[in-house]
């Protein structure tokens, strides 16, 4: 299978890389952004990845609505949560789902030049080399957390022994991953310093700006939006990870902030204010 | 005065004061710095240590992992980055994870997985300065682990064979080095005229890549058409580093 220039309805849909067939439609009404169960089963990280990619569609104007599914997980093509379906495409993740929606004419970080652009790449890596891992770590790793919060969430939608086999499958996925990247032998001080380090470098950057590339928000805002306020709102065993972010007020006052402009007013049931304000988490203060 | 501090860390070759970035890392730093530390090269002697290189001792303290020997450093009062700003440090910590997170897949692939390189450069290479039998294990234990850290980092669905892992932390690694080529611009070092942390950790992964003659390339190709970061990594060389090329 080679791409050759030969007409679009010649080609096979395996053969054209899916984002150019499909980015001469326009955004449709019925886009849907897939998620595990709200309430009982999505975990941190994913609630934060989730959070992420709504804030980024709502910041470009695209609506979309959220569906909660058991195994949103098991249907995304990559394996990790949210995914999207946006017309005959399913794309998962930020990353792509950034490319997938500047390639149908949609951009938030257009207006930035070469030096800034590669400064908004660091900053998202930064954000999923420490604070996404240090979510995973503290999920996963802390045992504590693993007993009373994670394995009862992560099976709930499943009968016994299927909830705690998928558990266990997932935990020692995860922890066969930090023990490969050097986190396995850290201690949850240690982690939570890095947590620390990171807000405070993000919030270094941030400054008293109110994105973090001045005026308009940017796929960072949105990334960062999305861990931060999942961080401030979700009752974990103790206080501590909240606790480090909410030392940097402008940290705070930019979930705030981000969290009144894109998503309260809409009533919609998957917007973040609803799922913030659900049970089992605390409210921003 | 400060106790006397020795780091014990993997030696050089091609130019290069040490191979192993980590190792450049700490070494570029403490030159930068001006941290009076003596190097103790690994050699085929059962003394020095071989896991966790590099390693700072300094009197009864033994640390390692470039940050943390870092960290040591900076509160003995040898700090590089004196006179950045907030918002210039932050940008340290967030390019160094760019490059741990894009540009190391790749750097290890070269060095450690892919096997030519492996087989006729690296290997040989380790293996000679590890003691026998050791040398019959460790390099193959590095590379691995090498393997193992892209596949679980890496390797997940829609990628599902290590070809296409390949071709995909080679695409983000040239990218990492245009990024880093379009941030430096024409400047001397990363924040103005003196060098700081995130120019040591950028020379401790680019010099390898760029002077280490191995027989596959692609990545070493790419960087010598980004001009600016091999004169950064040149200047470096011959400006801390000159005794040890002479030495060589």
């Amino acid at each position: 299978m080679s791409l050759s220039l030969t007409p679009r309805s010649t080609r096979s849909r395996q053969q054209v890389p899916a984002l150019e067939l499909h980015s001469a439609e326009p955004w449709p009404e019925n886009a849907a952004l897939y998620q595990q169960l709200k309430e009982d089963q999505i975990l941190l990280s994913d609630n934060a990845a989730s959070l992420a990619v709504q804030a980024f569609l709502q910041m470009c104007n695209l609506p979309v609505r959220v569906v909660c599914r058991a195994n949103a997980e098991y249907m995304s093509p990559s394996g990790k949560v949210p995914f999207i379906h946006v017309g005959n495409q399913v794309v998962s993740e930020l990353g792509p789902i950034v490319q997938f929606v500047k390639a149908k004419g949609h951009s938030l970080s257009d207006g930035l030049d070469e030096v800034q652009k590669a400064e908004m790449k660091a900053y998202m890596e930064l954000v999923n080399n420490m604070l996404l891992t240090a979510e995973l770590y503290l999920q996963w790793c802390d045992d504590v957390t693993v007993e009373e919060i994670t394995h009862p969430r992560y099976g709930s939608p499943y009968p016994w022994p299927l909830n705690r086999i998928l558990s266990y499958q997932k935990q020692w996925e995860i922890r066969r991953k930090m023990k490969a990247i050097g986190w396995a032998g850290k201690s949850l001080e240690q982690v939570l310093e890095d947590v620390d380090q990171c807000c405070q470098a993000l919030s270094q950057r941030l400054g008293t700006q109110p994105y973090f590339f001045n005026k308009q928000p940017t796929e960072l805002d949105a990334l960062v939006f999305g861990h931060l306020f999942t961080i401030l709102t979700t009752q974990l065993i103790t206080d501590e990870l909240s606790e480090k972010v909410k030392n940097y007020g402008n940290l705070t006052a930019f979930c705030r902030r981000i969290e009144q402009q894109y998503f309260e007013g809409h009533d919609k049931d998957g917007s973040a204010a609803a799922s913030a304000r659900s049970a089992k988490r605390s409210l921003l203060r | 005065m400060a106790a006397p501090m020795e780091l014990s860390c993997w030696g050089g070759d091609w130019g290069l004061p040490s191979l192993h970035p980590e190792s450049l890392t700490v070494m570029a730093y403490a030159k930068f710095s001006g941290a009076p530390l003596t190097v103790n090269t690994i050699n085929n002697s059962w003394s020095t240590p071989k896991a966790d290189v590099p390693v700072l001792i300094s009197e009864d303290t033994v640390i390692s992992q470039p940050a943390k020997i870092l960290n040591f450093l900076r509160k003995q009062r040898y700090n590089a980055d004196y006179e950045l700003s907030a918002k210039q440090g932050a940008d340290t910590l967030a390019y160094i994870a760019l490059l741990e997170e894009k540009l190391l897949p790749a750097l290890l692939h070269t060095f450690w997985v892919e096997a030519e390189n492996y087989c006729s450069v690296t290997k040989p290479w380790f293996a000679s300065r590890i003691p026998f039998p050791l040398s019959l294990y460790l390099p193959g234990k590095m590379s691995r682990e090498a393997l193992n850290r892209i596949l679980l980092t890496r390797g997940g669905p829609p990628l599902y064979s290590l070809t296409e892992v390949e071709a995909q932390i080679y695409r983000d690694a040239k990218e990492c080095l245009n990024l880093l080529s379009k941030r430096l611009g024409t400047s001397q070092f990363f924040f103005g005229n003196t060098p700081t942390t995130l120019d040591a950790f950028v020379f401790g992964f680019l010099a390898p890549v760029y002077k280490v003659c191995f027989p596959r390339v692609q990545l070493q190709e790419h960087l010598k058409q980004l001009t600016n970061l091999c004169r950064f990594c040149d200047d470096i060389l011959t400006c801390y580093f000159k005794l040890t090329i002479t030495d060589g």
